[in-house]
């Protein structure tokens, strides 16, 4: 059931990125409101496939990459459709759709989640990875808000802008990604929080200095500097989507480096 | 009789000279013109981009100097410094067949700023009808316009030149969308005015933008465009604030150097912390300085960029260009055609005077010998009429057909000749008289 969910959820990205792809080619608002409200029931569809991992017994803590890339993308899409509310950001659909299809596409590689055995505090694991996962959803958010600003900002400037396209307007791209990374580092935060207290519950200390503490740490200081430059320098708009971007690069190859380590 | 045009616009000259010449109400202006000995017949067209006459002349040289000092002298009315600010460099001459291309060519939009702009049509609507009001448009003159106003309809309706306009200030629109995600909260700035710009502030009022500001070097222009627009009127040693202050800025003003910099924008960009601001530069040559496009957070469109997102590429606007301007080519010609073929009219008039008088005497000498009742006397004056028009139809068709050519000047001179048009009448009459031809009792 979970594996025929999680296949619908697949398959219902894949009619968002199709609809998202011809929005942007004909210049329909139409395909794109296709697209978001695919989004939306595939969403649905996701967070049934975790409901119904979560009645597991243990439930699975999606610590291995593949299933935490699906819950990634589930959380990312949520937080996307959440910030339609906040701001006209409708076309970044085009970005999010084929981001949340590669999550589910990554996870159904494996048959299902590893039933990992965990040392320690299993609530703290499940908080772990549920706080972490939120906030690198969000900061990838922000990161594909700042990709898509970056594109829109080039063609701007080059004098080839498209009217009507359907793609959100810079200011739009820039609110949702300061809302995002608003949002996306506390979580991040409080995910760093949690895997030092479970680490510490598990082994008696905070770190244990492998490469996915240090990778952590490393990416927490990184996204620091990036929220104190938006909030409290106000660097242009271009720059903090150039930070995001870059930001969300450092913390992808951080994710799948520990990944390739261990 | 020649055509003789004399102006100034926005490629010729800037826009302080051209604001110093400009006029609300031509008509006592063209009055004065006509009132010359040396012009028949004068339309004056003035607008933010342009003052220019149209003059009807027998003597082109006279009625040269005379529209340079009716600039200098009526329209300037003498200011000091108008020389200075390059005013004779700044007026450009187009006679006969130029000039009424030119006409033809202002009236369908093809010499505005922006190609294809919907109010000069109007303008020089208004034009012509003052000067036909006040008795200053003739019927060469008011047939010259009447061929433009065709000629901008034609234009209109078959080529797509318009639609790239009109969408002009709709792009200004869609591209400040692009930037902005709601127009609502938003401050617009004109710097400057002009047709475009102006018609882009309607369209940013029209999509919401919540406060407009207008700065011009003449307050009393900011402050009827403020009163237009319900915006607010203020000086230029403002602008450091109002960039400050504005999302959209709008700029169509007249000097050599450019008024937005980045030593300008940089300060007003420092305060608006990182919101970006929209620079619309609709001035010839261009207000804002292209290195702004450096500064990340300002956008910088020309009135090029725009037309050629409005109207979707290059290519095509430079095809409905060059459609355009065949048909005013086809226009012209016809009108040229017709004014040409306007100097056969004397000869036509004088050989039917003298085919009509010889007519009317031989009837005179003929009638009372043939002792006709008042019908029969009737029948016969009706048949040396109808002889007369179907002799003379087909030479003076042909007269006015070969006037149209250049070529042609030689079959009115042979017909002066041979009808003996150039003799006073008497010793034409005489030798009418004296000659068989002349006769009655020949067959």
């Amino acid at each position: 059931m979970v594996v025929a969910l999680h296949t619908l959820t697949g398959a219902l990205y894949l009619l968002a990125c199709l609809a998202s792809g011809a929005g942007l080619a004909l210049g329909s608002a139409r395909a794109t409101r296709i697209a978001v409200g695919a989004l939306a029931v595939g969403a649905l569809a996701h967070g049934l496939t975790f409901s119904l991992l979560h009645t597991a017994n243990p439930p699975p803590p999606l610590t291995d990459l593949t299933w935490a890339a699906s819950l990634m993308a589930w959380l990312g899409t949520l937080a996307y459709l959440a910030l339609l509310r906040r701001a006209k950001v409708s076309g970044l659909v085009v970005l999010v759709a084929p981001m949340a299809f590669l999550g589910v596409f990554l996870a159904s590689l494996r048959p299902g989640p590893v039933a990992a055995t965990t040392a320690g505090s299993a609530s703290l694991a499940h908080a772990h990875v549920l706080l972490a996962s939120g906030g690198f959803a969000l900061l990838g958010l922000a990161g594909l808000c700042g990709a898509l600003f970056l594109a829109e900002h080039r063609r701007l400037k080059r004098r080839q802008a498209l009217p009507d396209s359907g793609l959100p307007s810079l200011e739009s791209l820039d609110r949702a990604g300061a809302v995002a990374l608003a949002i996306g580092f506390p979580l991040l935060t409080l995910g760093v929080v949690t895997g030092a207290m479970w680490v510490h519950a598990a082994h008696g200390a905070a770190m244990t200095g492998n490469a996915h503490e240090i990778g952590a740490l490393l990416a927490w200081c990184v996204y620091l500097v990036l929220v104190l430059q938006r909030f409290a320098v106000h660097q242009g708009a271009r720059r903090c989507a150039v930070s995001a971007l870059a930001g969300f690069a450092l913390l992808s190859v951080w994710v799948v480096g520990v990944e390739m380590l261990a | 009789m020649k055509l003789l045009l004399v102006g100034m616009n926005h490629r010729s000259a800037p826009l302080d000279l051209r604001e110093r010449l400009a006029v609300e109400d031509p008509g006592p202006l063209v009055q004065k013109l006509v009132a010359c000995e040396e012009i028949d017949e004068a339309v004056l067209l003035s607008t933010c981009n342009r003052v220019e006459v149209v003059a009807l002349t027998r003597s082109p040289e006279a009625a040269r100097m005379r529209l340079r000092s009716f600039f200098r002298r009526e329209l300037g009315a003498d200011q000091p410094g108008l020389l200075e600010r390059g005013l004779d460099e700044a007026l450009y001459e187009y006679r006969d067949g130029e000039a009424m291309r030119h006409v033809m060519r202002v009236a369908a939009a093809l010499d505005s700023m922006v190609v294809g702009e919907p109010q000069i049509l109007g303008q020089t609507k208004d034009a012509y009808r003052a000067a036909v009001e006040c008795g200053a448009c003739g019927p060469i003159l008011d047939r010259l316009y009447q061929r433009a106003f065709a000629t901008a309809k034609r234009v209109r309706t078959d080529t797509r030149i318009a639609e790239g306009s009109l969408s002009v200030a709709r792009v200004a629109v869609a591209l400040a969308r692009q930037i902005f995600e709601d127009m609502s909260g938003k401050r617009a700035l004109l710097l400057g005015a002009g047709e475009m710009a102006e018609l882009a502030l309607g369209a940013l009022r029209d999509a919401g933008v919540a406060s407009l500001a207008v700065a011009n070097r003449s307050a009393e222009r900011a402050a009827q465009l403020a009163v237009a627009y319900g915006a607010t009127a203020h000086g230029l040693d403002e602008l450091p604030r109002l960039l400050a202050e504005s999302d959209v800025v709008l700029t169509s003003i007249g000097g050599d150097r450019p008024i937005l910099r980045v030593d300008t924008l940089e300060p007003a960009l420092r305060v608006r912390r990182g919101r970006p601001i929209f620079v619309i530069d609709i001035g010839v040559p261009r207000n804002a300085d292209p290195a702004i496009d450096r500064l990340d957070d300002v956008y910088r469109y020309d009135i090029d960029a725009l037309a050629a997102v409005a109207s979707g590429n290059a290519e095509e606007r430079r095809r409905e260009q060059a459609r355009a301007e065949a048909i005013v080519s086809e226009e012209q010609q016809r009108f040229e055609g017709w004014f040409a073929a306007l100097r056969a009219v004397p000869t036509i008039r004088d050989l039917r005077g003298r085919v009509e008088a010889i007519r009317a005497r031989e009837l005179e000498r003929a009638l009372p010998r043939l002792g006709l009742d008042d019908d029969a006397r009737e029948a016969v004056e009706a048949l040396s009429r109808a002889l007369v028009n179907k002799i003379l139809h087909a030479p003076l068709s042909r007269l006015r057909r070969e006037a149209e050519r250049e070529e042609g000047m030689a079959y009115l001179e042979v017909a002066r000749l041979l009808f003996g048009l150039d003799d006073d009448a008497e010793s034409a009459g005489a030798e009418a008289e004296g000659s068989p031809d002349a006769d009655p009792e020949e067959p």
